[in-house]
């Protein structure tokens, strides 16, 4: 009989090569070509830039504390809004808690039933994605982050934390652009003319710290090619898609206008519940301009859902264009400020914010 | 933690330098050990206790089944180690299935039920451990090994960390004597393990995750008609996801093993040069297959009862098969379809006897897309996530799209990539169907082993990595 105090006999064969001399040699490739491609890159004006991922959220979720300014809502809040700005103005540095594409109502409803929250939640409110019900992309996506956050092993804690010192050093590791992925993505291939695909999302065009402040690039701010993409690229976006085929177009009309119906009054039922414990929220409508401005007011009117949502939950709003100083920005590409113009904007808005809170 | 992380990568390089630089055999073992510790609890650390307590059971019950010398003594303390592991399994990961099951029973008698589900997580990688775990006690039942007496020895054997969570299923009477002595490295295998961790990180990261897996994952996850092209697209994508993600697993597996001085059999041989359904089932998830082989077909009685009997004993087999991989009726039938086709299979080998034109090329040609496109109709209801998505998909393979109107829902480049892929995996499990990787290494030029190494390490440092669980974790 085998025993487990015996030898085994199996031993895996190993081609006979010289191991050391390749080992050198596809280290030193490797080394060279990613050294030429760093340097590529930068030439292209990537720098090092972290990752907007679930992670990171995950990692500022985590320093939200009982009596934090949060914020939250779509890449608006996320472009347009200065930390230090606001840290100067309100006494507090905010959290950075809002996503890029996403529908913010998830993480309101999270902090909500957070029964140890008390604290400021300064929401994005774009009515568009905030009404975006479960499950489309902008729903997921907070989901998505909220999951993260609930559920991060050790090991993923530390691959994040690892990955973070790797993405401050090296601009090869956009996520949006350059990886192996994306690149194929730039191939000239025409889709089927009847292929239902959607929109593309933007290119690179924002940087962003480990407290979440984005930046846009100078390339986005200035006209050019890099800003046409992203502002072209918002109309298709920002229009919804058909119902599918294979559902009644009436059945889903009817099933989304329910999902919607809900929204407003779980978006009440949680500010009144932040309000309960002491805590504040305010909505803001940061500046938008250009054709996406008309699909926006044409879609989602003012006297719509805004006023609906404030009205119903109690909270107070701020809606750019109430005000003259700050109705006069232009967004380069139609939906966010440029880095200086967030900064003036902020400042501007710091007022508004204090009065909008000081109200009981 | 993943393979395809940073974690593990500082994580092995930490191990390796540690185990390496020690002297004393038992030192690094017992370095091994805490290192398995950490690489499984790193995911859910309370878990790593019920991973010790299925290995302890089945220490002690081993050296009880072999210091039993009453014959239905050593069948009972065997059966107490089936019992309890298969329970403990059962809990984890069928709890919620046979209450769903139950409940759905009942309500066809008239009785309305909702029992309360469990809200427990499936600990990661309990399918594997559970069998490597319980591989100790049927050998030591089978007399094929003899009882380890150190403690320390097995539940290393169980929790060794290449092979923990996704297989292979390494018998502890394959790893145990692996302990007994400090291995050696032979010339090159150190080098040969790093190259073998590269290329199941490329099968993983570029090929299962960056070129297939979101084809498959948009048409497994529409809930409407599909075009004929489309479905059969997001089909192939899967059948190569499955296998890159799995085998690329397996080579990890087997490389860092490697780069510790220990030797793990292969997993796949090649899989989809399979020519029949027997031939498949001895190159995919090898550790698996024989597993059911000794320790389920052959206790049944395989087929010393003729043929109804082993057809039977088949189904049996691949009935549990199916259901190892998951808690849901799909994975039943897929491998009640892979049950079905073992069947047939024997029954034309039984009427055709070996027959000269069956082993002529163009048959066995015809015989292989005839298994692989077998294959890739049962992946249909291992992947889809109910009937009537897997229903939906045959449906629109066969052409058959209520009112003719399928979505193309994939963009051309996704096609492309399905294609070349697809293409280039099935001729090269073509071409190296009857030989081995280091066969062909060997042979080939060192220049040429220099730049396709440089260029899977190129293209997963591009690809970055997104951290995608292996689909395999699951089970």
């Amino acid at each position: 009989m085998p025993s487990s105090t015996s030898n085994f006999d199996f031993v895996r064969p190993v081609p006979d090569l010289p191991w050391r001399g390749l080992l050198l040699a596809v280290t030193l490739l490797t080394a060279v070509a990613a050294v030429a491609w760093e340097i590529r890159v930068r030439a292209w004006g990537y720098v090092p830039t972290y990752t907007d991922d679930s992670d990171l959220w995950a990692d500022r979720r985590g320093k939200v504390k009982p009596d934090s300014i949060v914020i939250i809502g779509d890449s608006r809040a996320l472009f347009d809004s200065d930390l230090n700005t606001l840290e100067q103005g309100l006494g507090q540095r905010p959290v950075q808690l809002a996503l890029v594409a996403s529908c913010a109502y998830p993480i309101l409803e999270n902090l909500a039933n957070d029964e140890s929250f008390h604290g400021t939640v300064i929401s994005s409110l774009l009515p568009m994605i905030w009404l975006a019900p479960p499950p489309s992309p902008p729903y997921q996506k907070s989901v998505r982050a909220l999951h993260r956050y609930r559920n991060r092993t050790l090991a993923q804690r530390s691959s994040h934390f690892i990955g973070l010192w790797l993405e401050g050093q090296l601009a090869f590791l956009n996520d949006d652009d350059l990886t192996l992925e994306a690149l194929l993505n730039h191939l000239p291939v025409p889709n089927r003319a009847a292929a239902q695909i959607p929109p593309p999302g933007p290119p690179y065009f924002f940087n962003m710290d480990l407290d979440r402040r984005s930046w846009m690039i100078d390339q986005a701010v200035h006209p050019g090619k890099l800003q046409d993409r992203v502002k072209y690229g918002w109309p298709p976006l920002f229009t919804p898609p058909p119902p599918p085929s294979y559902v009644p177009k009436e059945a889903f009309l009817a099933g989304v206008g329910k999902a919607i119906e809900a929204r407003f009054g779980d978006t009440a039922a949680a500010v009144k519940k932040i309000r309960a414990r002491g805590g504040k929220v305010v909505f803001v409508r940061y500046p938008f301009n250009g054709p996406l401005k008309e699909i926006e007011d044409k879609a989602t009117p003012r006297a719509g859902p805004w006023s609906r949502i404030l009205k119903e939950s109690g909270a107070p709003g701020i809606y750019f264009e109430d005000y003259p100083e700050l109705a006069g920005f232009i967004c380069p590409e139609w939906s966010h400020l440029s880095a200086p113009d967030s900064v003036e904007f902020t400042k501007r808005l710091v007022p508004h914010l204090k009065q909008a809170l000081a109200t009981p | 933690m993943l393979f395809n992380s940073l974690t593990f990568v500082v994580f092995f390089v930490l191990v390796l330098s540690a185990y390496w630089t020690m002297r004393s055999w038992t030192a690094r073992k017992n370095l091994l050990l805490v290192a398995s510790y950490i690489f499984y609890g790193a995911w859910n650390p309370p878990f790593a206790l019920l991973l010790f307590a299925t290995s302890a059971l089945d220490f002690y019950l081993g050296a009880r089944i072999a210091a039993a010398d009453d014959p239905r003594a050593r069948r009972a303390w065997m059966i107490t180690s089936v019992t309890v592991n298969l329970s403990s399994l059962g809990f984890f990961k069928y709890g919620n299935f046979l209450l769903t099951n139950f409940e759905w029973t009942l309500s066809k008698y008239g009785v309305a039920y909702h029992a309360p589900q469990f809200d427990v997580f499936l600990p990661i990688g309990i399918s594997f451990y559970t069998f490597h775990s319980l591989s100790y006690t049927l050998d030591v039942y089978r007399k094929v090994c003899q009882p380890t007496k150190s403690l320390r020895d097995f539940t290393l054997a169980v929790s060794f960390f290449p092979q923990l969570v996704a297989g292979p299923i390494v018998r502890a009477a394959d790893f145990l004597p692996q302990l007994v002595t400090a291995p050696g490295l032979k010339r090159g295998q150190f080098y040969w393990g790093l190259l073998l961790m590269t290329l199941g990180m490329f099968e993983k990261i570029v090929l299962a995750d960056t070129m297939l897996a979101d084809t498959a994952d948009t048409i497994f996850g529409y809930g409407g008609p599909l075009q004929a092209l489309d479905a059969w697209a997001g089909v192939l994508a899967f059948s190569g996801q499955i296998f890159f993600d799995f085998a690329g697993y397996s080579t990890c597996a087997i490389g860092a093993a490697l780069c510790l001085g220990f030797h793990l059999k292969d997993n796949f041989r090649f899989p989809y040069a399979a020519v029949g359904f027997s031939d498949f089932w001895r190159r995919w998830h090898i550790s698996l297959s024989t597993f059911l082989r000794d320790f389920l077909y052959i206790p049944l009685g395989g087929n010393r009862s003729g043929p109804v009997r082993a057809a039977i004993n088949l189904m049996i087999v691949m009935f549990i098969g199916g259901l190892w991989h998951g808690a849901a009726w799909t994975f039943v039938v897929w491998g009640l379809i892979h049950g079905v086709l073992l069947v047939i299979e024997r029954l034309v080998k039984a009427v055709t006897k070996d027959a000269a034109w069956t082993e002529a090329f163009m048959t066995r040609l015809l015989m292989g897309l005839f298994t692989y496109a077998a294959v890739c109709f049962a992946w249909v209801f291992f992947r889809a996530n109910d009937f009537s998505t897997a229903a939906r998909i045959v449906a629109a393979m066969a052409g058959q799209i209520p009112h003719g109107v399928g979505a193309a829902l994939l963009p051309t480049l996704s096609l492309w990539k399905v294609g070349v892929v697809i293409a280039g995996l099935l001729l090269a499990h073509r071409a190296l169907r009857d030989t081995s990787i280091e066969a062909v290494v060997t042979r080939m030029p060192r220049w040429l082993v220099t730049a396709l190494w440089t260029l899977m390490l190129g293209a997963i440092i591009l690809t970055q990595g997104n951290g995608h669980a292996f689909i395999y974790f699951q089970f």
